[in-house]
């Protein structure tokens, strides 16, 4: 099939999705008060992003999003080299990571309310918490993909250590760290999102959870649209870089 | 031993040999104790010539070649190479080409090929002229944009030979380049690896399980024994140069490929 064909067909099935949001609660086939016409929700998603509730709430997200990852991922990249490359410390802690990185995060969110109270600090300890596992997974994974080949070639032509870092680890890592940015995103957003709809005062996660306990499904609609957008712009970009990389990825 | 008694070392290793193993012995430790991998190698290989080294699996071959890079160090004895000891890789001297196509995919040919000269800091239009005249020499002009996943096994060794060549070492080491080509791309790269050979004029240590490769290629085959590896025989090849694929049909041909084979076939 041609590459317009598929692109054709999606844009075909993105309209049918879109007109059955707005018609099936508009003709009453699906409860308009479960499913607000699409309509209905574009109203009042130029609404809400009006609101200065909604901008302060959408900065506190962004900010504890930016916040954790920005620990998460050097942190959790760090101790993933180290597990792959020092003998010692991987033998010790891998196992643990291993455990660790199994559990559902979720239930330790209680614990984190009570050492950490419901702000700001509680939903960046959170994400990061929720985050770490895959990015020290992920990084491992990312040293262990280099070929020895490729180091021995570099040191029969004389290379230093922080020339084999530089000019083999790094290009040889890259598609697989790539990847680990797009997904330590997706788990570190969770996290915060989780976060802020157990127990919060501000945040997108927090209007999100009151919306839907109050029934009100069009705000409810338009926060997901926001972050839904966000998340897979995010997503995108990544992927962006990703595809330039894999020039040479076979 | 005698007869180079007669030269003064200076001469001897300057002008004599590119390649010089006295007494080389290696023991490595294994999982029940040591195990001796190699014993007793001798070898000098004169400048320009192109010496193959067979035997068996596991015969320490791989080691050999690996101790003459400067990758490994050996138990006992000594190398010199270019006439002075090699603790520690020097691509000045050597050049190592490796089994199966060892190139970075994510560098395109020419900057596979260039990539020792990076790696020394070379000026950018300097080291990408040299690289460029390797990939020429090499017969893959025009290619030099191409990643390696774009190339054939063929090419993609020959780029591995460029970027083996490109600091302009007095010696080649090959350890089974041309191992992972169907018998067709194999026979053309042998031929090929000749040709640039004999318009470089290199010192060429290369090994193979190949025996017609070893006897098409060489100037002189190393028969090696199994574990402990030591050279059994030594086999001048006198066939007249350039060599043709017409040769591997003639007696003189079949009789060295079987003295070689019968070394090989009579380790246990």
């Amino acid at each position: 099939m041609s590459t317009a064909a598929v692109i054709l067909i999606r844009i075909g099935l993105l309209a049918v999705f879109l007109g059955a949001w707005e018609f099936l609660p508009r003709t009453g086939i699906v409860n308009p008060m479960l499913l607000p016409p699409l309509s209905l929700v574009i109203d009042t998603l130029f609404d809400i992003l009006g609101r200065g509730d909604f901008r302060e709430a959408m900065l506190v997200t962004t900010a504890e999003v930016l916040v954790a990852f920005i620990i998460a991922v050097p942190l959790g990249g760090a101790i993933g080299v180290l597990a792959a490359e020092h003998a010692y410390f991987g033998a010790i802690f891998r196992p643990m990571l291993f455990y660790v990185f199994s559990i559902p995060k979720s239930i330790f969110l209680p614990m984190f309310i009570l050492a950490f109270g419901i702000g700001f600090e509680q939903k960046v300890a959170y994400a990061t918490f929720s985050t770490i596992f895959i990015v020290i997974m992920s990084a491992s994974a990312a040293v262990e993909s280099v070929k020895a080949d490729y180091v021995l070639v570099a040191q029969s032509y004389g290379a230093t250590r922080a020339q084999i870092l530089r000019r083999i680890y790094i290009p040889s890592m890259m598609p697989i760290l790539l990847e680990t940015l797009r997904i330590s995103m997706i788990f570190n957003f969770t996290g915060v999102m989780i976060a802020e709809m157990y127990a919060s005062r501000t945040g997108v996660g927090h209007m999100i959870a009151n919306w839907g306990e109050n029934f009100m499904l069009p705000q409810l609609f338009a926060g997901v649209v926001v972050l839904a957008v966000a998340a897979m712009s995010f997503n995108e970009l990544v992927r962006y870089m990703e595809a330039r990389c894999s020039t040479w990825r076979s | 031993m005698q007869h180079m008694a007669q030269l003064s070392p200076g001469r001897e290793q300057s002008q004599g040999a590119a390649v010089e193993v006295r007494g080389l012995g290696h023991i490595y430790a294994g999982r029940d104790g040591a195990v001796p991998a190699l014993a007793d190698i001798d070898l000098t290989v004169p400048a320009g010539r192109f010496v193959v080294i067979v035997g068996p699996s596991g015969c320490g071959k791989t080691s050999l070649l690996m101790m003459l890079a400067g990758l490994r160090t050996q138990t006992s004895g000594t190398i010199l190479v270019d006439g002075r000891p090699i603790a520690t890789p020097d691509p000045s001297r050597v050049g190592v080409v490796f089994q199966e196509a060892s190139l970075y995919p994510w560098l395109t040919a020419v900057e596979n090929v260039e990539f020792p000269l990076v790696l020394k800091n070379a000026p950018r239009d300097e080291r990408r002229a040299r690289a460029e005249a390797m990939l020429n020499l090499v017969g893959l002009s025009g290619f030099g944009g191409r990643y390696p996943h774009e190339l054939s096994g063929g090419m993609k060794q020959r780029v591995s030979i460029a970027r083996g060549l490109v600091q302009d070492p007095p010696v080649l080491l090959m350890d089974e380049p041309f191992a992972a080509l169907d018998e067709q791309t194999r026979m053309t790269m042998g031929h090929e690896l000749l040709r640039i050979w004999s318009q470089t004029s290199k010192t060429v240590v290369f090994i193979t399980h190949s025996l017609t490769e070893a006897v098409y290629l060489a100037d002189e085959v190393i028969v090696m024994s199994a574990r402990p590896g030591r050279i059994l025989d030594r086999v001048p090849i006198d066939l007249p140069r350039p060599r043709t694929y017409q040769m591997m049909a003639t007696d003189v041909f079949g009789a060295l490929r079987e003295r070689v084979w019968h070394q090989i076939r009579d380790v246990p």
